[in-house]
C-alpha cells in the first residue's frame, strides 16, 4: 500500500512523463512486463530532475536476474530514485551555486548506500570540489565499515588529500589502517589512525590492480 | 717356348680327326678343348656394360611434354636429384649459432593475462565452492546479465578462478552457483545493501586503472 502510494506520488509530481518517452525501454524484455511500466515512470522523473538514471536502469535489471516479485522490484528502484535525490541534494549543499555533475551523485548515492553518514559524505565532497569524489567516499566507507569513528576516518583522509595523495591512492590509506589494525593487535583504532596519519604520504600501494581489502 | 705336336695340331686345325690320335694326344686334345669351352662362358663385357645394356633395355618414360602439370610437378618433385650445398665456414659458424639459440632460450609461457586500456582494470575472481556444477559473475557491468562471465574450476578442487578486464572505479557483483543460487563473494571485502527489502548484500568492487600510480 505504502509503495503504491509512493509511486503515485512520483507520477503525481511529473505529469505526462510517461507519455513523453520515446524509443524501446533497454528494459524491454528483461523486467516483467507487472512492473515494466512503473519503473519507465521511475526513471522518467529522473530524467525530468537532472538525475543519473543508469543506477536505476541497473536497479532494475539486477532485481530481474535475481527474479526478485515485481513489487519489491518497483520498491528497490523507487529506493534508488530517493538515494539520489538526497546525494543530489548533499552535494548541491556541500558546493553551492555549482553544477551537480551525474558522476558526482552516482559515487555519493553508492557512499550512502554503503552507510557512510551524510555529514561526512558533505565534509569529504566539499573537501575537493572539482575532483571525483568516488574514491576518497570510498576509502572512508571502508574505514568507517572497519569500526574507525567517521569524523577521524574523514580528518585522516583530509590529511592526506593535503599531502599529495589524490583518487585511488586515498584507497590506501583505508588499506593501510586496516593492515595497521590487524597487524599491531592491542592498538585503539584512534592509535592506528594517527600511526597512519604519520605515515602519510607515504602509504604502501596495492599489489593488484584490483582494489581489495 | 712350348711346341705342340703336328698330329696334334693337324686335330685342332680340323686336318685330321681326333680319332686317329694315339690315346696321349688324344687326352690332351679333350683338356684342350674343354679349356676352349671355359673360355667362350667367360663375360664378355665388364658389369658397367652389363647394367647399361640393361637399363637400354628398359621401356622409355613418357616425355615431359605429355603430360600434365600435377603430374608433371610430381615427377619433377619424385625423381632423386643430386644437391651441391657449397657452406662458407663463416655462414656455418652463424647457422649453428642460430640454431643453438633458438633451442637453448627458454620458452615464453603463452600469456593469457588480458590486457587493460588506459580507464580499465584487470578484476580476478576467485570462490571457494566445492561441488558446484558452474559458478559465474554477473554484476552491473555486464548488466546483470548471467552467462557472460563464467569461473573456471580447472584444478577440480571447488575452487572457482576468473578473470575480466573492467572499466574503471566501481562495479556490483555477485556469483551464481549452479545457475539459481546467488551468493556474495566473501573475498570482496566490500558490500552493500541489494535495496530489494530482503537484507541481501551485493559485493563491490572498485578496479583501479591501469595507469593509476602504484
Amino acid at each position: 500500500m505504502r509503495l503504491r502510494l509512493a509511486v503515485m506520488l512520483v507520477l503525481a509530481a511529473a505529469p505526462g512523463l510517461l507519455a513523453a518517452q520515446s524509443g524501446p525501454s533497454r528494459l524491454q524484455g528483461r523486467v516483467a512486463p507487472a512492473a515494466l511500466p512503473t519503473i519507465d515512470s521511475i526513471i522518467a522523473v529522473a530524467v525530468a530532475e537532472s538525475l543519473p538514471t543508469e543506477p536505476l536502469v541497473q536497479k532494475a535489471l539486477e532485481g530481474s536476474a535475481k527474479k526478485i516479485p515485481p513489487d519489491r522490484l518497483v520498491s528497490g528502484v523507487l529506493h534508488g530514485l530517493a538515494q539520489l535525490r538526497e546525494a543530489h541534494a548533499l552535494i548541491s549543499q556541500a558546493v553551492p551555486g555549482q553544477p551537480v555533475p551525474e558522476g558526482h551523485v552516482v559515487s555519493v548515492a553508492a557512499a550512502l548506500a554503503r552507510g557512510l553518514p551524510p555529514p561526512i559524505v558533505q565534509r569529504l565532497v566539499a573537501m575537493a570540489p572539482a575532483e571525483p569524489p568516488g574514491p576518497v567516499l570510498h576509502a572512508a566507507a571502508d574505514l568507517v565499515a572497519h569500526h574507525f569513528d567517521p569524523d577521524s576516518a574523514a580528518g585522516l583522509l583530509i590529511d592526506a588529500h593535503t599531502k599529495g595523495l589524490r583518487g585511488v591512492r586515498l584507497l590506501d590509506v583505508a588499506t593501510a589502517a586496516d593492515h595497521e589494525l590487524q597487524r599491531r593487535g592491542g592498538r585503539t583504532h584512534a592509535e592506528v589512525l594517527a600511526h597512519v596519519r604519520d605515515m602519510l604520504p607515504n602509504v604502501p600501494g596495492p599489489k593488484a590492480t584490483v582494489a581489495r581489502p | 717356348m712350348s711346341t705342340i705336336d703336328l698330329r696334334l695340331q693337324a686335330v685342332l686345325d680340323g686336318e685330321r680327326d681326333a680319332g686317329d690320335l694315339p690315346a696321349d694326344l688324344r687326352e690332351t686334345y679333350v683338356r684342350l678343348m674343354a679349356a676352349a669351352e671355359l673360355l667362350e662362358a667367360a663375360p664378355r663385357l665388364s658389369v658397367a656394360a652389363r647394367v647399361m645394356a640393361e637399363v637400354r633395355q628398359l621401356p622409355a618414360p613418357a616425355p615431359l611434354q605429355n603430360l600434365g602439370p600435377m603430374r608433371r610437378a610430381v615427377r619433377w618433385l619424385s625423381r632423386p636429384r643430386a644437391v651441391t650445398l657449397r657452406l662458407r665456414p663463416v655462414w656455418t659458424l652463424a647457422l649453428a649459432a642460430g640454431l643453438a639459440a633458438i633451442l637453448l632460450l627458454p620458452l615464453q609461457p603463452p600469456t593469457s593475462k588480458p590486457t587493460p586500456g588506459a580507464s580499465e582494470g584487470v578484476a580476478n575472481f576467485v570462490g571457494h565452492f566445492p561441488g558446484a556444477r558452474s559458478v559465474e559473475v554477473v554484476g552491473s557491468f555486464n548488466n546483470w546479465t548471467p552467462g557472460v562471465l563464467p569461473l573456471n574450476d580447472k584444478h577440480h578442487d571447488g575452487v572457482w578462478h576468473g578473470t575480466a578486464v573492467l572499466p574503471a572505479g566501481q562495479h556490483e557483483y555477485m556469483f551464481v552457483v549452479d545457475g539459481e543460487r546467488w551468493v556474495a563473494d566473501p573475498l570482496a571485502g566490500r558490500y552493500v545493501d541489494d535495496g530489494f527489502g530482503a537484507g541481501q548484500q551485493n559485493s563491490l568492487l572498485i578496479v583501479r586503472p591501469s595507469t593509476a600510480e602504484p
